[in-house]
């Protein structure tokens, strides 16, 4: 028991804790923070963690060194290391332990890595003002999904879900959220509908473009593209993506984004929940 | 040895011979299995369906050539093909003289309604021989055990195909094996096969009474022990369809039902 | 019972309805016979409610299954087939009233049967691999199964559903995608229960008539789960060519290719241009690499239970036909060769030249090794799927082999081109950006019908350089040294009388 309080009180041992604590929230802690806010998380990389860590040691040492007797007191335990006779094993050990594992790790960062090249592409790359569809001009910005205006929405959903499930379900699959039985042989994997990132931050008529034109109708930025997303105008009409697009949001639950709203009206158009704006979204 | 067990399978349903079949198929298989004298037996003993000593008898013609049987490539499958001497046949025509074998005949309607008839005691049997079923084609009553014998050291997996019945598939991997299995619904046919043998086909009629038959290598068929009635008979085969006849027999009469039929236009 | 069934049923089935309707209905159809708008184009065509015939289940071969039963495959659905797990999606009362909803639309088979549960003890201690061989062999297992498990039996191309439907023999080598599970009991289960609907029997009469016992069927079902890999097979974007040292192995069945890394490539159905695909025969490919600074070789192994043309496989392509109809189109009537195209970036460093994944286009062409079973192979390039031309003085070749359901195919060419506009060079220490496809003639599939994969990368080693070794030696020098310093520094300085803080320490001490 005093000798835990021992431990506990010494600045040597309480700068060895709050390291170990550092290290275990950086590497594993900081992953659960995300989702508090509603936002999944990626793991932390391993140079972002070693830069954390690098400043959290020179913080343990301002504070150590900040007062002339704590310095002492922290240095006790590396002199006795050093020099007392009875720790000459845990001496010789670390003298043989720090250099190899400083010399594995300067192998690690020197040997050559078989990594493959690193993309960088636009998820949401910006939609053209027109395109031609069918050798028809439509006009994308502003435009609104024109089956809301027409027929019954029943009808219409209809036809959606049939569209979906004839064409769409091998790769976005039955919960529309990318994990349709083909999904695993695509990278990238097919969007996911269900995730907030995807069609509740764009307007119907950005889906109708994507829809439309495909993997390979994707602009200088977002490539290289490796998309299998069919050019879906050599198989569908007009009409057909419009419903499908719309049975997209229906099945999901989730709102298109409006072109007519201003930001704020955008934030809670009609009390149902819209996503924050996004940064590769229609603008 | 096969010739004997087959031989003592005919026997136990008091069958009509099977000599004079088709020649040298050594699988003799489709013998006449007209069956409602055998079954008849167990029919007496019931308190509710009414029997009688009514008989309505016929023969199967058949008009115009037969349609070639389609050989059977039994090369994956020495053991089988061993038992032949000459080329297997699948036999889906039967066909002796104008007279038409495996024609299964029942009593479709005119008996009273709901009247149910004690299961017999005997089952049914069918057997797996060379590489093919025997018999081919055949009835049951509801509930009626049939033995499901492989006389064949191969895989044979026997599987049921029924609409209105649950079915069943059943792997029978050695020779001896025997299954036992039964039908709870009427139903007229319910396919047998084996998937491994993707030729060997078999029908069976289920039936809430006694009174069906299957004609012979020489057509004919017979249903015995009839109450005196008006009834609709129908004759089944399997690629040339169904029939129907109203016949009215009285009592300790024997009626006469003829049946022609032809290969159906392709 | 019948009052239970009458008072509480009806509600379920109600909630039921609307689940069904919402999620299940595109696929298995609004009155549960199987046919929804997805259901044309599945293999296998999802499940017919309306027969009371369920594949995986714990109850005898022909039972309806138990409401647990359903229950699973609601929950984990099926590997192998579009069926996804739905307990992420959907509540336990969800999938509950769900199950009720499916079971009214066969009331015969759920109203008068009860379930009969086949007792399924624990598997019997130790393994018997060996003698599940055996009995496996006994059992004539490989009449559909095949030699070597890979679906590719005698009986295999005359096998169909109770729907007439054509349906293939597990493929005993992948178990992630066994229908029912891939664990020794899931398999077992199988064993005794059969798979209703399908040729799969029951082998429970075996035991029955005392043919094999209870425990042999366990130790098939050890076995059986023996022939796939522990795991599943991840697919790794970068695929490693070894430097070889030794002669390169240029036969599919050299021994030297058993000491070389296996690379998983799944390949799914080409559903992006016309005529699409979407019940694919091969589902992926293995690939291993190695090359010895002039030469590379490529083996690709990929399980297709036909050599293609066959005509034993005729009746099969017959079923393919009439199975898949309105999917762009009829299939052919005539069995093709099986095909394997393995395609290359023509210019594999530079990344803003990265061609469409699918044969490239009239802009970006890519680099293609067209390989067929006739046994043919083409070099050339493609401006688009199946737009081939052939390329003069081609300079790969090939060596395969088929055995027992698997396409084995070794391509050797030089890692130098001397045409680098359209033939690649194939430069170590580079990752090179390389795609697959793969076709079945005997299943209906050819150019464009058929198995894709998008971009995976070769990467050749280059021999480590010397400085990788020279930083961590003068690393660990280094280290060593200033450590040895400190430690000898430290201890003169006690000797000389010591500091304050040193005395302090050993009076504490």
């Amino acid at each position: 028991m005093t000798r835990l309080r021992f431990v506990l009180r010494h600045p040597f041992w309480q700068g060895v804790i709050l390291l170990v604590v550092a290290y275990l929230a950086f590497t594993i802690g900081v992953q659960y923070v995300p989702p508090l806010f509603g936002v999944s998380s990626a793991p932390v990389p391993h140079s972002v963690v070693l830069q954390y860590m690098f400043i959290a040691v020179i913080g343990v040492l301002i504070f150590v060194s900040s007062d002339e007797l704590r310095w002492r007191t922290f240095k006790e335990p590396l002199y006795a290391t050093l020099v007392d006779r009875d720790k000459r094993w845990l001496r010789m050990g670390l003298l043989v332990a720090v250099p190899v594992l400083l010399g594995f790790e300067t192998y690690q960062q020197a040997r050559p890595r078989v990594d493959a090249p690193i993309e960088l592409r636009s998820i949401h790359p910006a939609p053209p003002g027109q395109i031609s569809f069918r050798g028809k001009t439509i006009q994308l910005s502003g435009l609104e999904n024109p089956l809301r205006k027409a027929g019954a929405m029943a009808d219409h959903l209809r036809e959606g879900r049939r569209v979906y499930y004839q064409n769409c379900i091998a790769c976005h699959g039955d919960h529309l959220d990318g994990q349709g039985h083909f999904a695993h042989g695509f990278s990238p994997s097919p969007a996911n509908f269900s995730d907030n990132g995807t069609i509740a931050q764009l307007t119907e008529s950005y889906v109708f473009w994507r829809v439309a034109k495909g993997g390979p109708g994707l602009p200088r930025e977002g490539t290289p593209w490796n998309s299998a997303m069919p050019v879906w105008e050599n198989y569908l009409t007009e009409d057909e993506i419009w419903s499908v697009v719309m049975f997209l949001y229906d099945q999901t639950g989730v709102q298109p984004r409006r072109w007519e709203a201003s930001p704020e009206e955008q934030k809670n158009p009609t009390g149902t929940k819209q996503p924050t704006t996004s940064t590769g979204g229609p603008k | 040895m096969k010739r004997m067990t087959l031989g003592a399978v005919a026997l136990a349903f008091g069958l009509w011979g099977c000599g004079g079949s088709k020649g040298g198929n050594a699988g003799a298989g489709n013998s006449a299995v007209a069956q409602a004298g055998g079954s008849g037996a167990g029919a007496g003993g019931g308190a509710a369906g009414p029997t009688g000593n009514a008989t309505v008898s016929g023969v199967i013609h058949f008009t115009g050539a037969a349609p070639a049987n389609p050989k059977i490539d039994m090369s994956q499958e020495s053991a089988c093909q061993s038992k032949y001497t000459s080329p297997p046949t699948d036999p889906q025509y039967v066909v002796s003289d104008g007279k038409l074998g495996n024609v299964f005949v029942y009593v479709k309607s005119g008996l009273p309604v709901g009247a149910t008839y004690p299961k017999p005691t005997t089952p049914a049997e069918i057997d797996q021989n060379g590489c093919l079923y025997h018999p081919r084609v055949f009835g049951v009553q509801v509930d009626q055990d049939i033995i499901i014998k492989n006389d064949d050291n191969v895989l044979h997996n026997i599987k049921a195909l029924p609409k209105e019945n649950r079915g069943f598939n059943i792997s029978q991997p050695s020779a001896g094996m025997t299954s036992k299995r039964s039908f709870t619904k009427p139903e007229v046919m319910v396919p047998l096969e084996c998937n491994v043998h993707g030729w060997m086909h078999a029908w069976v009629g289920v039936l809430p009474h006694p009174f069906f038959a299957t004609s012979g290598p020489d057509g004919s068929f017979t249903i015995k022990n009839l109450p005196a009635g008006t009834y609709t008979i129908e004759a089944w085969h399997e690629k040339a369809g169904v029939q129907q006849q109203t016949v009215t027999v009285g009592a300790g009469e024997t009626k006469t039902a003829d049946f022609t039929f032809s290969a159906p236009k392709a | 019972m019948t009052a239970v069934f009458a008072v509480s049923a009806p509600v379920h089935a109600q909630n039921g309805k609307v689940v069904y309707n919402k999620w299940c209905a595109g696929c298995h159809g609004d009155a549960g016979a199987g046919d929804g708008y997805g259901s044309k184009a599945m293999l296998p065509h999802p499940r017919d409610f309306t027969k009371g015939v369920y594949k995986i289940r714990t109850t005898a071969s022909g039972e309806i299954p138990t409401d647990d039963d359903l229950r699973h495959i609601i929950e984990v659905g099926m590997p192998g087939t579009a069926m996804p797990e739905w307990k992420s999606r959907l509540s336990a009362g969800e999938i509950g009233a769900v199950i009720e909803y499916i079971k009214s639309f066969s009331p015969s088979s759920f109203k008068d049967t009860k379930a009969k549960v086949i007792a399924i003890g624990n598997a019997p201690s130790g393994s018997g691999i060996d003698e599940g061989k055996a009995v496996f062999q006994k059992l004539e297992c490989s009449k559909c199964h095949g030699m070597a498990g890979r679906s590719d039996g005698k009986s295999a191309p005359t096998l169909k559903d109770d729907y007439g439907n054509p349906i293939r023999p597990a493929d005993l080598t992948e178990n992630w995608k066994f229908r029912g599970g891939s664990s020794v009991q899931a398999i077992y289960t199988r064993l005794r229960t059969g798979l209703d609907g399908t040729p799969m029997p029951s082998f429970q009469d075996a035991i029955d008539n005392k043919l094999i016992t209870d425990e042999q069927l366990w130790r098939v079902a050890q076995y059986v789960h023996s022939l796939s890999p522990e795991k599943a097979p991840e697919s790794r974007e970068v695929i490693r060519a070894a430097r070889s040292a030794s002669a390169l192995p240029t036969s599919p069945d050299a021994p030297a290719w058993q000491n070389v890394e296996r690379f998983w490539v799944p390949l799914v159905g080409q559903i992006i241009a016309k005529p699409r695909w979407f019940a694919p025969t091969v589902d992926g490919v293995w690939v291993q690499a190695l090359h010895d600074g002039t030469k590379l070789v490529l083996r690709v192994a990929w399980d297709d239970p036909s050599k293609s043309p066959d005509p034993v496989w005729d009746e099969f392509l017959g079923r393919m036909s009439k199975t898949l109809t309105d999917v762009d189109g009829p299939l052919a009537t005539q069995q093709g060769p099986d095909r394997l195209v393995v395609q290359w970036a023509q210019h594999p460093n530079d990344e803003s030249k990265r061609p469409y994944f699918l044969g490239g286009d009239a802009k970006m062409p890519v680099y293609v090794w067209r390989w067929t079973s006739e046994p043919r192979l083409e070099e050339g390039t493609e401006t688009g799927i199946a737009k081939f031309t052939a390329l003069p003085n081609g300079r790969v070749t090939q060596a395969a082999k088929y055995v027992d359901g698997q396409w084995q195919v070794v391509f050797t060419r030089p890692l130098e081109s001397s045409d680098t506009t359209q033939v690649p060079r194939f430069n170590a220490g580079h990752a090179i950006p390389v795609a697959f496809f793969a076709a079945d003639g005997s299943s209906g599939e050819d150019e464009i019908r058929g198995a894709v994969s998008t971009w995976y990368m070769v990467y050749l080693d280059v021999p480590t350089p010397k400085r990788v070794f020279v930083a961590p030696i003068a690393m660990i020098a280094l280290s060593a040294g200033l450590g040895m310093l400190l430690v000898t520094r430290a201890q003169r300085r006690v000797e000389n009388g010591g500091s304050a803080a040193d005395s302090s320490h050993t009076e504490e001490r």
